[in-house]
């Protein structure tokens, strides 16, 4: 049952895919910040950086591109 | 009002009703509609644009009077800096795309860091500047909308993604694909066409594969005017960073396999003796030097392989474009000058025997090669046997192509004797018997004047330096 192809929308099913799979990839993103953050904190502690700087929860939520 | 040059719009700039591109006595331009009013004001007022243009990520431009608006409802017009050379994504190699959709990501980062969005991911919005990426598209950006889905990810696929993978995983030459769709590559046919192996890949079974099969099934909901209709599709904000996050993972796992082609080890099995090499470098930079100092400033080396007398050219002090047919050499050389830092040269897969199409809406939207000739030499090393025997063109067309290109050209002769050129002729049947020194000179002075001819030690070939007849 597919439509004229001329008519073909092709971004609904690009929304309802991207919302999904944005659903699934946030579980391993979500853990990776947390034990990210966790090492983060651990090494933090001797160093003993002034609390008020970017934090590595702030620096692991960012999706940073490499160069 | 009246004594004002007339502006002309880019034909390139149409699609996006915010604003559009348009030069004024040569000057290039951007207007900034009325709709866009507010996205712009944010833009400006988040330190948005100020952050994108001091990392480079972002063309640098300068807010010029609102007069110069050529149509009503302007709130600002802006002069972008110009771009030496616009290319077309088709004509970068594997790594030039792949470091421009990592630049695209890098700007949507950046944008969501300033409470913004990036509202389109076309590859014709990066260009290369100084051998690196940079976006080009001012407008490009919008306030984010909390909930709000990545509006660009379909574009993005299309745009990098598939092409990135099916240039990784299939064939580097695929990216050529982007010649015939303008907008990137249909995710159907990229699924299609991606190895089997690929739908075991996280990344590429999401973005590619299940992205695909998911436009086929959803493909008449947009009529449909239901409680699921795609418009009512939200995401929280972690979600969004996670597929971001996704995407950018996915396209730093790509990479080409590591083998060349006939081409890319081509520089090192010339029919040069030690000696003739030598020779050849050293007339190749007193042509170039004498070329620089009459004027010139950018040169075009057409069939640069990997490089080696563009390097010559850049340190004579030309910008240097370096046009190769051949997809394995472009990207050897584009990571040799990324590792080596070099800004001057830019490589580009262009052959010249079928050079890039202009395409798009009238055929005027992405122009032609020769219509965007703008160099002042033209190098032609080493290629007119390819032309003249391997694809039987008559060397006064070559000459003819030569005098559309560049007013001056270094220009190397190779004669029938040679080792190279009886390789081209050993499958082949000799129809050439115009092929001499004698008919090239004859052939090329009717467009261009001999300044300078210079034999190559230990060697028959020869270095003509010549100027375009007036």
């Amino acid at each position: 049952m597919r439509l004229v192809f001329a008519y073909i929308d092709p971004g609904a099913g690009s929304l309802i895919i991207q919302a999904l799979i944005a659903a699934v990839v946030s579980v391993p993103f979500f853990f990776r910040n947390a034990i990210r953050s966790t090492i983060g904190r651990l090494r933090r502690k001797p160093a003993g950086v002034a609390s008020g700087s970017i934090t590595p929860e702030d620096a692991g939520a960012k999706p940073t591109a490499a160069e | 009002m009246t004594d004002r040059p007339a502006a002309e719009r880019e034909p390139g700039s149409y699609r996006d009703p915010s604003g559009f591109v348009f030069r004024r006595d040569g000057v290039l331009y951007r207007q900034v509609n009325a709709v866009f009013a507010g996205d712009w004001a944010a833009f400006e007022s988040s330190g948005l644009h100020a952050a994108l243009v001091r990392e480079g990520v972002l063309v640098a431009d300068r807010p010029v009077a609102l007069e110069l608006a050529p149509e009503p409802n302007a709130v600002a017009v802006i002069a972008p800096d110009e771009i030496g050379f616009i290319s077309h994504p088709f004509e970068w190699s594997f790594s030039q795309l792949k470091d421009a959709a990592l630049l695209t990501l890098r700007a949507q980062a950046m944008a969501g860091e300033h409470g913004m969005t990036l509202r389109d991911a076309s590859a014709y919005n990066v260009q290369f500047v100084a051998g690196r990426p940079v976006l080009i598209d001012t407008l490009s950006f919008e306030r984010a909308r909390a909930g709000e889905p990545w509006k660009p990810y379909r574009q993005f696929c299309e745009n990098f993604l598939a092409p990135l993978a099916l240039m990784a995983t299939r064939d580097g030459r695929l990216g050529q694909l982007l010649r015939s769709w303008i907008d990137g590559v249909p995710l159907d046919l990229a699924s299609e066409l991606l190895p089997r192996r690929t739908r075991l890949s996280a990344g590429l079974a999401a973005h590619i594969h299940l992205h695909a099969r998911a436009q086929r099934r959803h493909s008449g909901d947009a009529v449909a005017e239901d409680a699921v209709a795609p418009r009512g599709v939200t995401m929280s904000d972690t979600r969004r960073l996670a597929l971001l996050d996704h995407l950018r993972r996915t396209v730093e796992g790509l990479k080409l396999p590591a083998h060349g082609t006939e081409w890319a080890d081509y520089a090192d099995q010339t029919s040069y003796s030690a000696a003739g090499t030598t020779s050849k470098e050293a007339l190749v930079r007193r042509l170039l030097d004498a070329c620089f100092a009459a004027g010139g400033r950018r040169a075009w080396d057409l069939g640069a392989n990997t490089g080696r007398y563009s390097a010559i050219a850049a340190s004579a002090g030309f910008e240097v474009l370096a046009l190769d047919g051949d997809w394995a050499a472009v990207e050897r050389h584009y990571l040799a000058l990324r590792a080596a830092g070099e800004r001057r040269i830019m490589p580009l897969l262009i052959g010249l025997a079928d050079p890039s199409p202009a395409i798009g809406w009238a055929n005027t939207e992405r122009a032609s090669l020769i219509g965007r000739a703008n160099a002042d030499v033209v190098v032609a090393l080493a290629l007119v046997h390819h032309l003249a025997i391997g694809r039987n063109v008559p060397l006064p067309m070559f000459a003819d192509l030569l005098a559309r290109l560049a007013p001056t050209l270094v220009v190397e002769w190779v004669p029938k004797e040679d080792p190279m050129v009886q390789r081209l002729l050993s499958a082949r049947e000799d129809i050439f018997p115009g092929y001499t020194v004698e008919g090239f000179r004859e052939d090329f002075e009717r467009r261009f004047e001999i300044v300078e001819e210079a034999p190559i030690d230990d060697s028959r070939r020869v270095l003509f330096r010549m100027r375009r007849r007036t």
